[in-house]
C-alpha cells in the first residue's frame, strides 16, 4: 500500500483579476501533509499565505491544480458537501477571532456542532473539556467582549477543534497579540494539534513562532518553498 | 444550544438594528392595513349615512305623476300587507327653490337656495324619519336642513318665499298645457333648522353623502298651493276628488328584513302588484266616463291625450268584453274658414280625428248613427292629398257647414297651433275638401267626443275659456258662442284617424279619449265601474313610472361606494409603502453588512449558504411579524388620521364629516400579509448575492464583489447606455402627449393611454437620473483631492458619495421618486377660475350654468320667448344685450354620478341636448373621433342603442364605463333603455350626467318638459349681472359661474392631489430616514478616516463639511432628478391653461426635506466626531 499523504496539493494555481491583468499569487504549489504533522508557512504580504491556507481550508477554490484531505477532493463537492466537509475535517482559527458577540464563550465554541448533528449535553462537555485545557473553564458564561484578546483566540482554537478536525488552519493566529500572548497561543496551537493528532498548517509571519514547527516553508514567487529539512 | 436560542440571541443582541426594521415593517403594516381600514370606514359609514337618511323607509315610490293621497291607506288595507309592511305614508317630493329677503335701507337683499329637496309630509311620513323631538310641519311652517339654513342665512323664526313648479295634468308642450305659470312661490315661516345628524335633515332617496338641501312643509299647506288638494262635490264638479300625491313611503314589519338587494327587490315587485290590485284609474290620470243615454263609456285623460299603453290596455279589456272600442283624437282649430271665401269663417271649433267605419250604417257602436245631409260620402273618409301637402278630406257638421257656406266637394281651411320645443305656437295651415256634412243630431251632436278639460270644456262662453294660448278674441263670432252655449265641445268636424296622426300627433301619444261600447244587458253607469276597474288591472302601474324601489337595500348596496376607498388609499400611499419597503431592505441590508463577518464564519464552520439564508430569513420572519403585530395596531391609528382627514384637510374629497372608524379583523389581517409579503420580500432582495462573495471576502466585511477597474468602467458605460435610451423615451413620450398623439381611451383597468404615459414617462425619466447618477460613479476620475478650503472638501465629499455605489444610487432613488411624486401632484393641480371662456375647453366658452326648479318653456334666445318671461323691460334688454347664446336642456333627474358623490351609481341625470347646442359644438372631448363629436346624438339608427355623451370622469370613476361601452338606464315607464358612450368629454361642466339628443329625450321622458338646465354664453365681465336678472325674473332661477361649478369638481380632484400629497410627503420623510440612516452607516464605517483627518489637522467644522457635502450632493441629486422628471412628465399639463401648481408650497416641502437630511448628516457627523480621537485611531488600527 503506499504511503499516501493525508494531505497533498499538487500545482495549485490562483489567478486574480486585476486592472493591469490577471494577477498570479499562486503559481503552482505542492505540499503533502500527514495527521501529528505540523507546518508552518511564512513569507512577505501579498505573497498568498492566506490565500493559499483558504484553498486548503475550502474557503477559496483554486484557479488549477488539485487538493486532497484524506483522499477526497473537497471541491468536487457540491456546495451543501462542502460544508459539511468543512465543518468535519478543517478547523480554522483566523487572525481576527471571529466570535459572535452575541453568544458566550462556551456556545461560540459549541457554534461547529451547531452546523453538524447539534449542539447537545455531551458536545457540551466537550466543548467545556476544550476550555478548560486552554484555561477558560471559569469564562464559559462570558461573552466575547469581556475576554481579552488572548483569551478570546484560544475561545477560536477550541471552536476550531470541537468536530475533531482531521486538518487546522491558523491564518496569522498571533498577529493581534501581545509577545506573551503569542507564545502561549502557538504553544496552545501545537499542544492541541500533537494532542489531536491534527494536521496544523500555520500562517504566520512570527519567524519566533514557525521556528517551533516541525515544518517550515516559504511562498516567494507563487511557490512553496521548503525553509529546513522535514516532510515538505 | 439549538437554533432557536441561537436566533433569539442573535436578535436580542442585534436589538437596535431589528427595531429599526421592526419600525420599517410597522410602517408598511400600518400603512397598508390603514388603508384597507379606511376603505371598511368609508363602506361602513356610507351604510349608516344610508340607514339615518331613510329612518324606518323601505321602499319608496316617486312618479312624475300626481295620484291619489288614499291610494296610501287602501294600499294599506290590502291583504297580504300587513305580513311583510308596517305603514305607507304619501308624500310629495319636488324640486324647488328658496328665496329669503332682507329688507335693507336702499334694495332688499335677497340670498337664494336652488336645487332643494322638497318634502311635503304628515305625521304619517314625518313617523318613518329620525327628528328628534322636532314635531311635523303644520300650517306655513317649514323646516329647513342645516346646509339650506346656512345657504340662505336664515333661522327659526325668520320669513322664505318657497318657489316650486306647479304641477300641470296637461303637459306643458302640448297645445293646452299650462305654459304662462308654471310656479308657485308659498311664503313660509322657518320653524326648526334641522341639525346635521337628523336623518330628517339628510333625507333623500338618492344615495348621496352630501348634505342634502331639504326643506319640509305641510302637506295639505303645499296641496291646497298647488291646487291639488281634496275636492268636494260642486255643481261643476259633482264627484268628490282625492287630495294628490306624487310619492309613497313604506316601512318594513321587521327592520331587519330586506338589507339583502335581492330580497328587497322582490318585496318592492310585491308592494306594486300589491298596487296594481288597489288602483284605480284616477291614479293614472285617467276617467271611465259613462254616457247612459249613448250607450258607451268613454275613456279620457286628465292630461288630454291618453297614454298609448292605456289606450292598447283598454283595447284589450273591451276585447275581453266582446264589445266595440275605437278611439277618438280631438284637436282645437283655431280657425276653419272657406277657401274660397275667407269672410266665412268659425273660430276655435273642435275637430275630431275617428275611424273612418264610424260612419258607416252598418257600424253604429260605439258612437251610434251619423245622419247625413243628403247622401253619405261614397268612399270612407280618408286622408286624400295630405301626406303630399295637399288637401285632406274632412266631414262637416251641418253648423258649420252653414258658417262657412259650405257643402260637399267644397274646400276649408284649417288654422291650428303646432308646440315647438320651447313651447312657441306656430301657426299652421291646411286645406280639406268636404266629402259631407252630418245633421245636427244623433252621434254628430255627442259632446262626449271631446274630453273634459278644465276652465275650457266647463265654462260658459269662449269667453271665460282659460286661454291655453293668446286668443283672437275680436274674431269670435256670435255664431261662434251660440254654438258653444249650445253644444260646447262637441266637434264641429271630422277628420280621419290618420289625417289627425299626420296633422297634430304628439310624443304623448294621438287619442283623446276611447269609446268602448255598452254591454247591452248592462247599465253605462255599472258597466263605466266594472270597465275601471279591470283597465286597472291590466295595467302594470311600473308600466306607468309608479314603482317601488327598495330605496333602502339600494343605498346600502350603493354603500359599496363608486369608489373603492381601502383601493385609493394604498394608492395614495403607495409611496409610503414602496418607502418603507426600501426602507426595510436598506435597514435589514445595514444591518447585514456589519454582521457579515458572522456570515463568513457560519460558512467557515461549516454552515452551507442555505442553511444560513435560512437562518438569516427565520430571523428576518420574528422581525417582520413582530412588526406587522405592531403595525396592525398602529394600522388603527393611520386609518384614524386618515379618517379625520377625511372629515377635516380633505373633506373636498368626499363632503361629509359623517364617517366614523369602522375596523373589520379580515381587512387588518390581509394589510399584514401584504406588509409580510413586502418586508419579507424586501429583505429576501437584501440578501441577494450574499451567497455569490467568497467566505474570505465575507470575513473580510465585504457586502458586495470587489469590482476591478475595468468592471467598474464596463458597468458605468452600461449605466451611461441605460440613461441614454430612457432619456430618450422619456423626451420622445414626452413630445408625443405635447402633440395630443396620447389618447385618453382606456388601456385598461381604468387607467387611459395618457395616465400611463405619464408613469411610464416619469419612470423612465427617473430611470435616465438614476442611471446617469451610477454611471457618474463609475466612471469619475476626476482628482477629489485638489484645492483647499471648503471647495477642496466638497469635491473630496462628492467623491465620498462614489464609496458605496448601491447605498448611494438606492438614497438617490429613495429621494428622486418621492420628490417626483411630490412635484408632479403639485403640478397636476388645477385651477378653473383662471381659464378663459373657450369653445374648445372644458366650460364649452360659456360662463354661466343655470338650474331651475321650475321649467322654462319660453326660448331665452329670442325676443318671444323673453317677452314671455318678461324680459323685455329697457333694464332686462340691457343686461341681457351683451349674452350671444342661452342653451336650454331638459332634465331628467337622476343620481349624482358626479366626483362629489362617492356612493355607486346606476340611474344619473340626463339632459336631453338641444338641435341649437349640436349644431354649436364645442367643449373639449377625450378620444372622441370627429370634428363635432356632438353630432354623434342624433345618429344611431331606430332600435340601436340611443348614443349619449357624458364627462371622462362620470363615465370612468362613477359609472366605470368607457367610450362606445352601453349601458342600460331606465325611461319614465321605468322600462329598460340602452344607451351608448358615444363621445367622452373632458373635464367639463357636465359632470355627473348623460347627455342625450333632446328628441330621444322626449321619447323617452316624455313628461320632464320645458328646460332646467342652461348655459350661457356671455362675457365674464357681465355674467354677474346676467346671473342676478335670471335669478331674480325666472322663479326657481338659481345660476353660477361655470369656472364655479369646475371648480367644485376640481376640489375633489385637487383635494385628492392634496391627500396623495401629504401622504407622499410622510414618504419623503421616511426617505429622509433612509438617507440619515445610511449616512450614519457611511459616517461609522469611517470613523476611523475621519479621526485620522482630524489627526493630520483637519477640524471638527471641516469634517462636518466634507460630510454634509457628501449628503447633500445625494440629497441634491434625488431632487434634482425627481423634479426633473416630474416637470417634464407634466410638461403638456403644465402648458395648458388652468394649470395652477402651488410652486411656493412644493418648494417649501423640497427645502424641508433638504434641511431635515443635512441636519441627520450633522447629527451623524456629530456622533463621529464625539469619540475620543486617540481611542478611534487604536480601535482602527
Amino acid at each position: 500500500m503506499p504511503d499516501t499523504p493525508d494531505l497533498e496539493l499538487r500545482g495549485v494555481c490562483k489567478t486574480f483579476p486585476a486592472a493591469g491583468g490577471a494577477l498570479d499569487i499562486l503559481r503552482g504549489v505542492d505540499l503533502n501533509l500527514r495527521r501529528g504533522e505540523d507546518l508552518a508557512v511564512m513569507g512577505p504580504s501579498g505573497s498568498g499565505k492566506s490565500t493559499l491556507l483558504y484553498i486548503v481550508g475550502g474557503l477559496d477554490r483554486p484557479t488549477a491544480g488539485r487538493v486532497s484531505i484524506l483522499g477526497q477532493d473537497p471541491f468536487s463537492l457540491s456546495e451543501a458537501a462542502l460544508a459539511r466537509f468543512r465543518n468535519s475535517q478543517i478547523g480554522f482559527v483566523f487572525q481576527e477571532h471571529y466570535l459572535l458577540p452575541q453568544c458566550t464563550v462556551l456556545e461560540n465554541v459549541l457554534l461547529p456542532r451547531l452546523a453538524a448533528a447539534g449542539a447537545d449535553d455531551s458536545a457540551a462537555l466537550r466543548a467545556v473539556q476544550l476550555l478548560d485545557r486552554v484555561g477558560l473553564a471559569h469564562r464559559v458564561a462570558h461573552r466575547p467582549a469581556e475576554l481579552s484578546g488572548g483569551e478570546r483566540q484560544r475561545v477560536a482554537i477550541c471552536r476550531a477543534l470541537m468536530n475533531e478536525p482531521p486538518v487546522l488552519l491558523a491564518d496569522e493566529p498571533t498577529g493581534n497579540l501581545d509577545h506573551a500572548s503569542a507564545r502561549a497561543i502557538g504553544s496552545l496551537l501545537l499542544e492541541l494539534s500533537h494532542e489531536q493528532n491534527t494536521m496544523l498548517i500555520v500562517v504566520t509571519h512570527s519567524s519566533e513562532l514557525a521556528a517551533r514547527f516541525s515544518h517550515r516553508a516559504e511562498l516567494a514567487d507563487g511557490r512553496l518553498v521548503e525553509r529546513a529539512a522535514g516532510a515538505v | 444550544m439549538t437554533h432557536a436560542r441561537f436566533l433569539l440571541q442573535t436578535l436580542r443582541f442585534h436589538w437596535r438594528a431589528n427595531l429599526a426594521v421592526v419600525l420599517g415593517v410597522a410602517t408598511a403594516t400600518a400603512v397598508v392595513a390603514g388603508a384597507l381600514v379606511v376603505g371598511d370606514s368609508v363602506r361602513g359609514s356610507l351604510r349608516d349615512l344610508t340607514l339615518v337618511r331613510l329612518g324606518r323607509i323601505d321602499h319608496a315610490l316617486q312618479s312624475p305623476r300626481f295620484f291619489r293621497e288614499d291610494l296610501a291607506g287602501e294600499l294599506a288595507a290590502r291583504p297580504g300587507f300587513a305580513d311583510h309592511f308596517s305603514a305607507t305614508a304619501p308624500a310629495i317630493v319636488l324640486p324647488a327653490s328658496l328665496e329669503r329677503r332682507l329688507p335693507t335701507a336702499d334694495a332688499p337683499v335677497v340670498t337664494r337656495a336652488g336645487r332643494v329637496n322638497l318634502y311635503a309630509l304628515d305625521d304619517r311620513l314625518w313617523q318613518l324619519l329620525q327628528h328628534g323631538d322636532c314635531a311635523a310641519p303644520v300650517g306655513n311652517q317649514v323646516l329647513l336642513s342645516q346646509r339650506l339654513a346656512a345657504q340662505l342665512e336664515c333661522a327659526p323664526g325668520d320669513d322664505v318665499l318657497l318657489i316650486v313648479e306647479l304641477p300641470s295634468a296637461i303637459p306643458r308642450d302640448s297645445l293646452l298645457g299650462e305654459r304662462d305659470e308654471t310656479s308657485r312661490q308659498l311664503p313660509l315661516k322657518v320653524k326648526a333648522v334641522l341639525p346635521e345628524s337628523s336623518g330628517a335633515g339628510r333625507l333623500g332617496l338618492q344615495p348621496d353623502q352630501q348634505l342634502p338641501q331639504n326643506a319640509m312643509v305641510s302637506l295639505s299647506t303645499l296641496q291646497a298651493a298647488l291646487g291639488i288638494e281634496a275636492r268636494r262635490p260642486t255643481r261643476r264638479q259633482p264627484t268628490a276628488g282625492s287630495a294628490r300625491v306624487n310619492a309613497l313611503f313604506v316601512a318594513n314589519r321587521d327592520p331587519a328584513a330586506d338589507l339583502d338587494l335581492a330580497a328587497a327587490r322582490t318585496d318592492a315587485e310585491h308592494l306594486t302588484a300589491e298596487l296594481q290590485q288597489a288602483w284605480r284609474p284616477a291614479d293614472f290620470n285617467t276617467r271611465v266616463v259613462a254616457d247612459p243615454q249613448r250607450a258607451y263609456v268613454s275613456i279620457e285623460s286628465e292630461r288630454m291625450i291618453l297614454d298609448p299603453l292605456i289606450v292598447a290596455a283598454a283595447e284589450r279589456v273591451a276585447a275581453a268584453w266582446g264589445v266595440a272600442a275605437s278611439p277618438v283624437s280631438a284637436y282645437l282649430a283655431n280657425e276653419l274658414f272657406r277657401v274660397t271665401d275667407a269672410s266665412s269663417y268659425s273660430m276655435y271649433s273642435i275637430v275630431a280625428g275617428v275611424a273612418p267605419e264610424i260612419f258607416a250604417r252598418a257600424a253604429p257602436l260605439p258612437f251610434g248613427r251619423f245622419d247625413f245631409v243628403g247622401e253619405p260620402p261614397a268612399a270612407p273618409l280618408g286622408e286624400g292629398g295630405l301626406a303630399a301637402g295637399g288637401p285632406g278630406e274632412i266631414i262637416l257638421n251641418a253648423w258649420l257647414a252653414e258658417d262657412l257656406h259650405a257643402s260637399t266637394g267644397d274646400l276649408v281651411g284649417m288654422k291650428f297651433h303646432l308646440v315647438g320645443s320651447h313651447g312657441e305656437l306656430p301657426e299652421e295651415q291646411r286645406q280639406f275638401r268636404v266629402v259631407g256634412v252630418v245633421t245636427m243630431n244623433a252621434a254628430a251632436a255627442d259632446r262626449g267626443l271631446t274630453p273634459e278639460v278644465p276652465g275650457i270644456t266647463d265654462v260658459d262662453s269662449l269667453a271665460d275659456w282659460d286661454q291655453p294660448f293668446p286668443m283672437k278674441m275680436t274674431r269670435i263670432t256670435n255664431r261662434d258662442e251660440m254654438y258653444w252655449t249650445r253644444y260646447k265641445a262637441t266637434p264641429k268636424a271630422f277628420v280621419s284617424l290618420k289625417s289627425a296622426e299626420l296633422l297634430w300627433n304628439s310624443h304623448y301619444g294621438q287619442m283623446t279619449s276611447l269609446r268602448v261600447a255598452r254591454p247591452p244587458a248592462e247599465h253605462a253607469p255599472a258597466a263605466a265601474g266594472r270597465f275601471a276597474s279591470d283597465l286597472a288591472r291590466a295595467l302594470n302601474p311600473a308600466d306607468l313610472g309608479l314603482a317601488f324601489r327598495p330605496v333602502r337595500a339600494q343605498g346600502l348596496a350603493a354603500s359599496a361606494g363608486t369608489t373603492d376607498f381601502g383601493g385609493l388609499f394604498i394608492g395614495f400611499s403607495l409611496f409610503l409603502v414602496l418607502s418603507a419597503t426600501i426602507l426595510i431592505g436598506l435597514l435589514f441590508r445595514l444591518g447585514l453588512e456589519r454582521r457579515v463577518g458572522d456570515v463568513g464564519l457560519l460558512l467557515a464552520v461549516g454552515f452551507s449558504f442555505p442553511r444560513v439564508r435560512r437562518l438569516l430569513l427565520a430571523e428576518a420572519w420574528l422581525i417582520v411579524l413582530t412588526g406587522a403585530a405592531l403595525g396592525a395596531a398602529a394600522a388603527v391609528g393611520y386609518a384614524w388620521l386618515m379618517i379625520y382627514g377625511l372629515k377635516t384637510w380633505w373633506i373636498g374629497a368626499i363632503g361629509t364629516r359623517f364617517l366614523d372608524l369602522h375596523v373589520q379583523a379580515g381587512s387588518l389581517l390581509v394589510g399584514c400579509l401584504i406588509a409580510i409579503g413586502v418586508g419579507i420580500g424586501a429583505i429576501a432582495y437584501g440578501l441577494r448575492g450574499l451567497g455569490r462573495l467568497p467566505v474570505r471576502g465575507l470575513l473580510l466585511g465585504l457586502s458586495q464583489p470587489p469590482q476591478t477597474p475595468g468592471q467598474q468602467q464596463r458597468r458605468g458605460r452600461r449605466a451611461g447606455r441605460v440613461a441614454q435610451i430612457a432619456a430618450l423615451a422619456a423626451v420622445a413620450l414626452t413630445v408625443a402627449g405635447m402633440s395630443g398623439r396620447l389618447g385618453s381611451q382606456e388601456a385598461f383597468a381604468g387607467f387611459s393611454w395618457r395616465i400611463i404615459s405619464f408613469f411610464v414617462m416619469g419612470i423612465a425619466a427617473l430611470v435616465a437620473g438614476l442611471a446617469a447618477f451610477a454611471a457618474w460613479i463609475d466612471s469619475d476620475r476626476a482628482p477629489a483631492v485638489r484645492g483647499r478650503g471648503a471647495g477642496g472638501l466638497l469635491r473630496l465629499g462628492i467623491r465620498n458619495s462614489a464609496r458605496h455605489r448601491a447605498r448611494s444610487v438606492l438614497t438617490v432613488g429613495l429621494i428622486a421618486a418621492a420628490t417626483f411624486l411630490i412635484v408632479a401632484i403639485a403640478a397636476g393641480h388645477r385651477n378653473p377660475a383662471v381659464e378663459e371662456p373657450r369653445r374648445d375647453s372644458g366650460n364649452g366658452g360659456f360662463t354661466l350654468v343655470g338650474e331651475s326648479s321650475a321649467p322654462v318653456l319660453a326660448d331665452l334666445n329670442t325676443a318671444a320667448g323673453r317677452e314671455k318671461l318678461d324680459l323685455v323691460d329697457p333694464h332686462s334688454a340691457t343686461v341681457l344685450q351683451p349674452v350671444t347664446q342661452i342653451v336650454s336642456f331638459t332634465v331628467n333627474p337622476g343620481e349624482n354620478a358626479s366626483c362629489l358623490n362617492i356612493y355607486q351609481t346606476s340611474q344619473p341625470t340626463i339632459l336631453g341636448v338641444p338641435r341649437e347646442m349640436i349644431a354649436r359644438g364645442g367643449f373639449k372631448f377625450a378620444d372622441t373621433p370627429g370634428v363635432n363629436p356632438w353630432v354623434t346624438l342624433e345618429q344611431g339608427a331606430e332600435g340601436e342603442p340611443i348614443p349619449v355623451l357624458g364627462d371622462m370622469n362620470t363615465l370612468q370613476y362613477s359609472l366605470h364605463v368607457g367610450l362606445g361601452a352601453v349601458l342600460e338606464i331606465r325611461d319614465e315607464q321605468n322600462q329598460p333603455v340602452k344607451v351608448r358612450v358615444a363621445g367622452m368629454l373632458d373635464g367639463s361642466v357636465f359632470q355627473g350626467v348623460l347627455l342625450m339628443d333632446a328628441r330621444r329625450f322626449e321619447q323617452l321622458f316624455p313628461s320632464r318638459v320645458g328646460s332646467r338646465y342652461f348655459l350661457v354664453d356671455v362675457p365674464s365681465a357681465r355674467a354677474r349681472e346676467v346671473a342676478d336678472l335670471l335669478e331674480s325674473k325666472l322663479p326657481g332661477f338659481d345660476a353660477e359661474p361655470v369656472a364655479a361649478r369646475l371648480a367644485d369638481f376640481l376640489a375633489v380632484q385637487n383635494t385628492y392631489l392634496s391627500t396623495f400629497q401629504a401622504l407622499g410627503g410622510l414618504g419623503l420623510l421616511l426617505g429622509t430616514i433612509g438617507l440619515a440612516t445610511v449616512m450614519l452607516r457611511n459616517v461609522l464605517e469611517r470613523r476611523g478616516e475621519l479621526a485620522l483627518l482630524r489627526a493630520i489637522g483637519f477640524r471638527n467644522s471641516g469634517l462636518a463639511w466634507l460630510v454634509l457635502a457628501e449628503n447633500s450632493f445625494l440629497l441634491g441629486c434625488g431632487l434634482a432628478v425627481g423634479s426633473a422628471a416630474a416637470l417634464l412628465a407634466m410638461l403638456p399639463q403644465l402648458l395648458s391653461t388652468g394649470a395652477d401648481c402651488p410652486w411656493k408650497s412644493v418648494a417649501a416641502i423640497l427645502g424641508t426635506v433638504f434641511v431635515v437630511g443635512a441636519s441627520a448628516a450633522l447629527l451623524a457627523v456629530a456622533t463621529a466626531i464625539r469619540t475620543p480621537l486617540l481611542a478611534t485611531l487604536r480601535a482602527e488600527s
